[in-house]
């Protein structure tokens, strides 16, 4: 008796979760798709790439990988793809539903590159507990440090950076902390743009260089508000420095408001509307008020009879 | 047919069409108990206002997609209809057509009233009333929406000056004949009338102004109409996009007044025992004009969604779609077949202008009008440009709250009890001008 109930309880269990898997996953990816496999190594570079592309294209769904906080979409919601229950699939498996899509999850088949599909995908895998060991070969070896500072440089005649990332070794020793990797944001109207280039990665000592574009504009005096950070927060919490620097092209701000057009404010409006109008109320309302004086005169010519 | 009124042209004197115009307005004891209903009416009306005014416009069906809901639709419905008197009194006027001497005053009625009313209807619908001025202060010379308040009032201050202005002879009778009439309905006539006593010079002087008025109601008129559909057509909405809306509205315009005036032709015509003045021959004449103007505007139609529907552009097919055989299907063919094309191929025929049959086609017209105005407004809006995900449901429907319909009744009694109130104190039927175009002597004692 004891055993039956333990059954149909197993049976009843199994029962709700295959279905509640099959529901939330109607994805039937062919097995040819399955076996492909990820071209590129999990290195510390291509994780960190992968997040970057991940959160351009993909958190505004799937919320931060391991902490479940999706968008609550109906009637399937987005999964987390950081869990273990999702990074049991293949590469390959991943791959073609990142590439195929299904219900509201978009397909990424034209919108990214493959590359950056499977740097997003490298990047998932680092969630995976199964892989850790594999990614944290490649990865670069930093001695543990305190005390990481992080200086900038800026050589405004060639309009290069220089950021230098140092810590303290146990042994008292500064040194410079290799492989890690910094972001250069400059401050437009919507939010940052990335000015950091193909390889922004700390050399042996800690040095990453790039080269401020030659043809961004700045504002009158060439100035423009530059952020650099560590890219990724884990390392060594948040490092970041703001400065006005000036590497950009001086250029003079047109404020589209400033000239006459359509949009602009009633002061700016264009010309031959306010001539068109102003006109056309002053012609039509002089005669209204012609007539009306005309009106006063009836009385008048009543009398002329007389 | 047309031997009848003509064997009573011989009986009619002077004296009998002042007591025949003029009886009605003192001696008719429903018109009162009318009014009162009217009054009830708008009181509670108002008392939805009141609610709105208070909790703020979330009380109507209104949300950040169809911010222009009912009260707009029954705007541009309302300035559809004022465009009656512009048509009437002054295109037809010029043109010399004399059956409309004695239906122009019913036509300048309607076409105060309603004005009035659409430029309320806009301040009801706004959520903060006491700011309206600020469309003027702040005005930009660029939107269409200043251009349509100055043209707005503008045609409501020359349709007044249009319905005085040839009813000052008939004021100066008015002075004379109507004793039982209040103190201060004396005093009006006696201001009015200008001291008008038909002297050839005073006559001449009189006809001068109203001509000039009504060649200059005639771009005002089509500019009242044009700037409401450029309200909707200056913008990039599917469905409003269009280049010809102005002409497209101006047509509409003339359908709907067309049909409102016959409608309260044939209210004159039996409440005031008119049919001496109101005959068939002006039901006649009304019911080849509507058919005329509802071919004109059926054109238009073809032209409006024919051409798009041919095309079948991305942004436009949805609206189209919508329109023909999706949600807004059963609303939109009606007001095409009900409001136009089937009224057109009654009304060709001669046993449906009679007074009666083409009273009720005319409600169906108006109606039609009415319910077409709904369907330009509200669709489009329901289309917003960017495809925004994970909207509240009651963003992407719109029904009209019960506030909404109440105030919109509001509007409605509103403008019968203005039509109403003018065809109390002035006579609906000019007495003068009715004389004259019959030949009979008329005499304006000083
Ligand atoms: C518009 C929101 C949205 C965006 C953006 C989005 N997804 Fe999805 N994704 C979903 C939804 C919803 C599902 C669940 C679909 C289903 O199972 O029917 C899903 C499912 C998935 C799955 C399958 C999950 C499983 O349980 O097997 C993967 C893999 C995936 N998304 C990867 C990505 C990646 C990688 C990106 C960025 C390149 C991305 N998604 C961007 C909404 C989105």
């Amino acid at each position: 008796m004891k055993n039956t109930i333990k059954n149909i309880a197993a049976l009843f269990l199994i029962f709700v979760f295959s279905g509640s898997i099959a529901n939330a996953q109607g994805w039937t990816v062919p097995n040819s798709a399955k076996k492909k496999q990820n071209p590129y190594e999990a290195t510390s570079k291509n994780i960190s790439s992968g997040k970057k592309i991940y959160n351009l294209h993909c958190k505004s769904c799937h919320g931060d990988p391991t902490m479940a906080n999706m968008i609550p979409l109906a009637p399937v919601a987005p999964t987390d793809l950081g869990s273990q229950n999702f990074l049991v699939q293949s590469d390959g498996e991943i791959y073609y539903k990142v590439n195929k899509g299904q219900g509201a999850m978009p397909t990424f088949e034209k919108t990214i590159s493959d590359e950056d599909k499977w740097m997003v995908i490298t990047f998932l895998r680092s969630f995976d507990k199964n892989k850790k060991m594999k990614q944290q070969v490649a990865e670069v070896k930093n001695p543990e440090v305190t005390d990481v500072k992080f200086e900038l440089n800026v050589n405004e005649a060639d309009k290069t950076m220089l950021a230098k990332l140092s810590g303290v070794t146990k042994k008292g020793k500064r040194v410079g902390l290799q492989g890690i990797e910094m972001s250069f944001l400059v401050k437009r109207s919507f939010g940052y743009l990335d000015v950091s280039g193909e390889d922004p990665y700390t050399n042996e000592s800690g040095d990453v260089q790039i080269q401020f574009p030659k043809d961004l504009p700045g504002d009158r005096e060439g100035q423009v508000n530059m952020l650099v950070k560590v890219t990724d927060d884990a390392f060594y919490g948040k490092l970041e420095e703001k400065r006005v620097v000036t590497l950009g092209v001086p250029t003079d701000p047109v404020n589209p408001l400033d000239e006459r057009a359509m949009w602009g404010t009633r002061a700016n409006a264009p010309i031959w509307i306010i001539v068109t109008f102003v006109g056309g109320v002053l012609a039509i309302w002089s005669v209204i008020f012609l007539v009306l004086f005309q009106m006063i005169k009836l009385p008048k010519l009543a009398k002329n009879k007389d | 047919m047309n031997d009848l009124p003509k064997q009573k042209e011989t009986t009619l004197s002077f004296e009998k069409i002042k007591k025949d115009i003029l009886h009605p307005m003192q001696n008719h004891k429903g018109l009162e108990l009318w009014i009162v209903f009217l009054i009830t009416v708008i009181s509670v009306c108002g008392w939805a206002y009141y609610i709105q005014l208070k909790e703020g416009l979330g009380v109507t069906g209104m949300r950040d997609y169809v911010s222009w809901g009912l009260y707009i639709a029954n705007f541009v419905f309302f300035v559809a209809v004022s465009l009656v008197g512009m048509l009437i009194s002054s295109i037809l006027g010029l043109l010399r057509i004399d059956w409309i001497t004695p239906i122009s005053r019913i036509a300048e009625i309607i076409a105060v009233a309603f004005v009035a009313v659409a430029g309320l209807v806009i301040v009801l619908d706004m959520g903060r009333p006491d700011r309206v001025l600020n469309v003027m202060i702040h005005g930009r010379f660029q939107s269409p929406i200043l251009w349509d308040v100055t043209v707005i009032t503008t045609y409501l201050t020359v349709s007044a000056l249009l319905l005085i202005l040839p009813m000052i002879p008939d004021l100066a009778i008015c002075k004379k004949e109507l004793t039982k009439a209040s103190p201060i309905m004396k005093k009006l006539y006696n201001i009015l009338s200008l001291g008008y006593i038909n002297t050839p010079e005073q006559h001449k002087h009189l006809h001068k102004m109203i001509r000039t008025l009504m060649v200059l109601i005639v771009p005002i008129g089509l500019a009242i109409h044009t700037v409401t559909s450029w309200l909707f057509a200056a913008t990039l909405r599917n469905g409003w996009d269009t280049t010809i809306f102005g002409p497209y509205f101006v047509a509409g315009a003339f359908v709907a007044g067309s049909a409102a005036l016959i409608i309260a032709m044939y209210f004159f015509r039996v409440n005031y025992r008119l049919q001496d003045y109101i005959t068939d021959l002006q039901f006649d004449k009304m019911g080849k004009l509507l058919v005329a103007v509802c071919l004109v505007y059926l054109y238009f139609n073809l032209n409006e969604f024919l051409v798009p529907g041919y095309k079948m552009k991305t942004g436009d097919d949805v609206h189209l779609k919508e329109l023909f055989y999706g949600n807004w299907a059963i609303m939109f063919w009606a007001s095409q077949l009900l409001g136009n094309i089937i009224p057109i191929i009654l009304l060709v025929n001669k046993k449906f202008r009679k007074p009666l049959p083409i009273m009720i086609i005319s409600l169906f017209v108006l109606a039609g009008a009415w319910f077409k105005r709904y369907v330009i407004v509200i669709p489009t809006m329901l289309h917003p440009h960017l495809p925004i995900q994970n909207v509240p449901e009651n963003f992407v429907h719109y029904y009209p709250s019960a506030i909404e319909i109440s105030v919109t009744v509001l509007s409605f009694a509103l403008v019968l009890l203005i039509i109403t109130v003018l065809s109390k104190i002035f006579p609906v039927v000019p007495i003068v001008e009715t004389a004259e175009s019959k030949g009979i002597e008329v005499k304006i004692d000083a």
